[in-house]
């Protein structure tokens, strides 16, 4: 059970993670959700206690994790591919990790094997690819055996296999009763992964749901419309509440406007339209929907708002 | 999902559960010691060198005097611990790259994870690192003084093993070489990069005195050499040396008993030590 309460992180002015309040139950995989730059890293951070928050709190199974007791034993933590010495054996930075926690060389070699380690683990982590480090990061969290598990984009840089690996491992942890909290910028992984999402835009949580709820924002009421005079027709929509988006010039995305209604409105404006089409929504749009308004860096170069 | 199973996890079931301790803190920094191969070549380079300078200045060591008991124990003191010049460059390099390694690499966000408490994994990595260096300086120094003993007496130097002075000064030696290191760590702790630390420590142990000594010379004034005294070079190097009939120093220069050497080194390194153990809490990884 992780608990987040009024928390906050800032660094100088920039406010990274904004009065979040949230619970990842146990027993059942919890998704964290937003695109790049929404906060999730440093949530995570805040949760272990790498990063100190501004304002409120973060406890794992009631208490602070600088509190804990034996914290590997409680809370595996993958917090990105990297935290790991470059110069030294994939076998001898999880016997390093291991000692603090006095956990026997048995369980070393058990997690090497379990996260298919074993070719690589005499190997200095230098030459690592990003999937392996992946692996090695999670052969580090489950060192514990631990009720918590915490992983920042656990899939990433994985290939196909290894991305269903992890999907079916943080599912049967989750099955054995442990709180799982996994995070990505991918609507889709999580779809199929996570049983609850937290999304999470510009540092704060803009949705913490149940999946289907979710999958539910996703059958969108999004109409595509053709039509060649797309300018004055799109003036039209906006006009009359929808919002409008185009991605070529004759086709318009209208949302926020039933279909009939956008048929009524051609047929007033005297505009010849070409296509008009009900979108079924993607989880893809959902989530954009969703961060719309929140995504730090739009595409194109303007400036964030 | 409301189907998931509510058992609770397994992992109280097998194996006795075992904490957090400053044994295993103690215990997985020599492991990160010693699984770095960097760490072991500079430590067998430093051995070897320092024998080397060691042989270096006994065979080319000549008095036109002969020399009395006294001075050549001095003499030979000094060729046992010629090589800590070099050493405590190795030395204060290791010492920042402690550090400042698993900075530069993030490995420190997976000890501070494991470790959250942040202070014992560096309460642990001074104490590992301190006595792993103690110990391989204190072979490479007495390791000199043994080894050249017999080629001494040619050049008119008779060692007397019996001289507990002289391995005093070995000790000495051997303790001023892992208080650098040390301090190097503490310093490494405090800003974090790996050229800077080592920029840092290499500026106090020897830039420093250098601009120092320019300035007194330049100036033709006491003062300058006078702060020398205390810094951590010039103060250290007081712990290795052979102060039997050592000839007064001149007037107006302070000359630090050995033991005022070690304590003023020994303060230099807690005050790096401290500086760093409170950033390191207060910062975030």
């Amino acid at each position: 059970m992780i608990e987040a309460v009024g928390l906050t992180k800032r660094y100088g002015d920039k406010t990274a993670v904004d009065h979040v309040t949230f619970t990842v139950r146990p027993g059942i995989v919890t998704g964290f959700l937003g695109p790049n730059g929404a906060g999730k890293s440093t949530t995570m951070r805040l949760i272990v206690g790498l990063d100190h928050p501004t304002e409120g709190s973060v406890t794992v199974g009631g208490k602070r994790y600088s509190k804990l007791r034996a914290p590997m034993r409680e809370v595996g933590v993958l917090l990105d591919a990297k935290a790991v010495h470059t110069g030294r054996t994939a076998e001898n930075h999880l016997l390093a990790l291991a000692a603090t926690h006095s956990i026997r060389r048995e369980r070393v070699e058990e997690v090497i094997a379990l996260t298919g380690l074993e070719s690589v683990a005499h190997k200095r982590f230098g030459g690592f690819s990003l999937g392996m480090g992946q692996r090695l990061g999670i052969a580090a969290a489950l060192l514990g055996d631990p009720a918590t598990l915490i992983l920042d984009e656990p899939v990433n840089g994985l290939d196909p296999e290894g991305v269903i690996w992890v999907r079916n491992l943080a599912r049967r942890l989750a099955a054995e009763g442990r709180t799982v909290f996994l995070s990505s910028h991918l609507m889709s992984e999580m779809a199929q992964t996570a049983h609850h999402i937290i999304v999470l835009g510009r540092g704060r949580v803009i949705a913490d749901a149940p999946v289907e709820s979710i999958l539910a924002m996703a059958k969108g009421n999004d109409v595509r419309v053709r039509t060649p005079d797309a300018a004055r027709f799109s003036a039209v929509l906006i006009a009359n509440g929808a919002t409008v988006s185009t991605s070529d010039p004759d086709t318009l995305d209208v949302s926020a406007l039933p279909a009939p209604r956008i048929g009524e409105l051609a047929a007033q404006e005297r505009v010849v339209l070409h296509e008009l089409a009900v979108v079924e929504g993607s989880l893809e749009d959902a989530y954009l929907a969703l961060t719309q308004d929140e995504v730090e860096y739009h595409a194109g170069g303007t400036e964030p708002a | 999902m409301s189907t998931a199973p509510t058992h609770t996890h397994p992992h109280a079931a097998h194996a006795p559960a075992s904490g957090l301790s400053f044994g295993g803190v103690l215990h997985s920094e020599w492991i990160k010691l010693h699984s770095l191969r960097s760490t072991l070549w500079c430590y067998l380079f430093t051995v070897v060198v320092m024998i080397g300078f060691g042989f270096l200045l006994a065979s080319v060591y000549s008095s036109d005097v002969p020399l009395t008991e006294a001075a050549q124990q001095g003499v030979w003191v000094q060729v046992a611990t010629i090589g800590i010049n070099f050493g405590q460059l190795i030395v204060a390099v290791l010492g920042a790259l402690v550090i400042t390694g698993e900075f530069g690499t993030g490995m420190i966000r997976s000890t501070f994870a494991a470790v959250p408490k942040r202070f014992p994994a560096l309460l642990a990595k001074v104490l590992v690192f301190g006595v792993t260096t103690f110990v391989i300086s204190l072979i490479a120094v007495a390791g000199t003084a043994a080894l050249t003993a017999p080629v001494l007496p040619a050049r008119g130097v008779q060692p007397d093993f019996g001289d507990s002075a002289v391995w005093l000064a070995c000790v000495g030696g051997a303790g001023y070489l892992a208080l650098i290191g040390v301090m190097s760590l503490g310093i490494g702790t405090i800003i974090r990069s790996s050229a800077g630390g080592i920029a840092a420590s290499l500026g106090l142990i020897l830039v420093i005195p250098i601009i120092l000594r320019v300035i007194a010379g330049v100036t033709n004034t006491q003062w300058p050499l006078n702060i020398l005294a205390f810094l951590p070079s010039e103060a250290g190097a007081r712990m290795f040396a052979y102060t039997v009939d050592e000839p007064p120093p001149p007037p107006d220069t302070i000359t630090l008993e050995p033991w005022q050497g070690l304590l003023v080194l020994a303060g230099w390194f807690l005050a790096a030590f401290v500086g760093g153990a409170i950033l390191l809490q207060r910062r975030d990884a």
